[in-house]
């Protein structure tokens, strides 16, 4: 018993002695021998090991890069977001420059600052006031159409109220000028908020759904060929006399952002045409012009108020940043009324 | 027969652990569980199993860091061969005495690494023996005895 005890811590012995002297061996091997029998052991014995760290370093790899990416993905995300914003932003501001080049003179360009409060969606703040000449009951138009008057001016800041104030009216008249009539807010609950009525139309005189509807210069405060709306449906009303029609408005107050303020001596020459349906193509014609000249960086001298909107707009058109106080755009050339 | 398949199949759970957990610690003090593996089997072999034990998985770990060839195998030969010889005096039912023994394997192990690597010197050595190697001892040690509580059910259970 006592020589297999014996026996068997000689063989221990024997081992641990190997064990040290091949360990030993290894730790002295040349970087020759010594990387491919690392190697080796890595492609054999190890190999599951070491795909289980791989795949341990990943996920750790993943832990620690997961709260980055986040905000990575996140910032991604909200650009891509604004991305679309900038683009309808851009449209707008295109749109506007095109409408500002057939306009030519007398007008103010200014921000929207429309409120988030209860009571709000009647009324817009505008950037620019009386400083730069803007009164009380100016009508507020955009690419698209009419947007409502300003009802009171700070020296820096306009208050005006949107088409679908309850005190809002306009004398309009079908684009064809046969039939005449006052539009306001058609009032109610819920979508039919937001859009318009034209009442007090001769019962003899029928607009068709589809007829544009414009503002017809009558009452002085807003000019001639204002688009106001679209024809939806007649309204079913008690007086005989006349006929009452729903219409779609031209402008939507919550796209608002850039508006044209038009000043008294450019409601009194008027804006006759400007909105017409081919302006679309006269907008598209300026901004590109607009453009070429932008890029092209050459002065050119302000056209005359009766050379054609289309070959004289580009040069008198206001650049962004200047616009909203720029003289240029108050002030009326010479032979304007 | 059943208890020594839980064992191995302790053992092997354990060096899973070690490449497939580890990893994923990001601080420098992390558990060893390659020296729990091969303490907790050292117990169960003869010592020179142990040494040859010891310089298989010192091996596996120097196939990854083949800068210091040879280190780990010479570390984990001595330990698994000390533990083994010494399981007489420890490793009895006391859970300080376990925690002691994989503290003592632990920090036996790294100095006997960082002696044979001969890569530090000066304060780094004297930072990595004194401090960090301690450190890593005690959370190599408290991990260990939660293991072997966790553990000795199984290992201790009949059929074996």
């Amino acid at each position: 018993m006592a020589r297999a005890a014996r026996s068997d811590s000689r063989v221990d012995t024997a081992l641990f002695v190997a064990c040290l002297a091949l360990a030993a061996f290894a730790l002295i091997l040349p970087p020759s021998l010594r990387d491919p029998a690392a190697s080796a052991l890595r492609r054999s014995i190890v190999a599951p090991l070491v795909a289980l760290q791989t795949t341990a370093e990943r996920g750790r790899t993943a832990l620690l890069t997961h709260e980055a990416l986040t905000r990575e993905r996140d910032s991604l995300a909200l650009t891509v977001q604004r991305q679309a914003m900038l683009e309808r932003e851009n449209e707008r501001l295109r749109r506007m420059l095109g409408l500002a080049a057939d306009v030519k003179w007398g007008f103010v360009s200014a921000e929207a600052l429309q409120g988030r409060g209860p009571g709000d969606d009647y009324t817009i703040a505008l950037t620019a006031g009386a400083a730069a000449g803007i009164r009380p009951f100016s009508p507020v138009v955009s690419p698209d159409g009419l947007v409502g008057m300003v009802l009171s001016t700070d020296p820096g800041l306009s208050l005006a109220i949107v088409w679908a104030h309850p005190d809002f009216r306009v004398s309009a008249m079908s684009a064809e000028g046969g039939a005449f009539g006052i539009v306001k807010a058609h009032g109610g609950t819920g979508a039919s908020r937001w859009l318009l009525e034209m009442s007090g139309v001769p019962f003899r005189q029928q607009l068709k759904p589809g007829a544009r509807i414009v503002s017809s210069g009558l009452g002085g405060t807003y000019p001639r060929g204002i688009p106001v709306g679209t024809v939806i449906e007649e309204l079913k009303t008690a007086e005989g006399y006349a006929r009452s029609y729903l219409l779609r408005p031209a402008v939507t107050p919550t796209d608002l952002s850039s508006v044209m303020v038009l000043l008294p001596p450019r409601v009194k020459a008027g804006v006759d045409g400007l909105w017409a349906p081919t302006t679309a193509d006269a907008v598209s014609r300026a901004g590109q012009q607009l453009r070429d000249s932008l890029a092209k960086a050459a002065p050119a001298a302000a056209p005359g108020p009766a050379e054609p909107a289309a070959s004289a707009t580009t040069p008198a058109a206001p650049t962004p940043g200047t616009s909203a106080t720029g003289r240029d755009s108050v002030r009326p050339p010479s032979g304007a009324p | 027969m059943a208890r020594t398949l839980r064992s191995v199949l302790l053992f092997a759970l354990l060096v899973s652990l070690h490449y497939g957990v580890r990893p994923l610690v990001t601080w420098r003090v992390a558990p060893d569980f390659l020296v729990i593996a091969l303490l907790l089997a050292a117990v169960r072999l003869r010592p020179g199993a142990s040494a040859v034990l010891g310089l298989v998985i010192g091996f596996a770990a120097d196939a990854l860091a083949p800068g210091a060839f040879g280190a780990a195998a010479l570390s984990f030969t001595v330990v698994g061969f000390a533990a083994s010889w010494l399981k007489a005096v420890f490793f009895a039912d006391n859970v300080a005495i376990n925690a002691v023994f994989f503290f003592l394997g632990k920090w036996a192990a790294d100095l006997i690494f960082v002696i044979a690597e001969r890569r530090l010197g000066g304060l780094e050595w004297i930072t990595q023996v004194a401090v960090w190697s301690p450190l890593s001892a005690a959370v190599t040690a408290v991990v260990g005895v939660a293991i072997l509580v966790v553990a000795k059910p199984l290992l201790e259970a009949p059929g074996s």
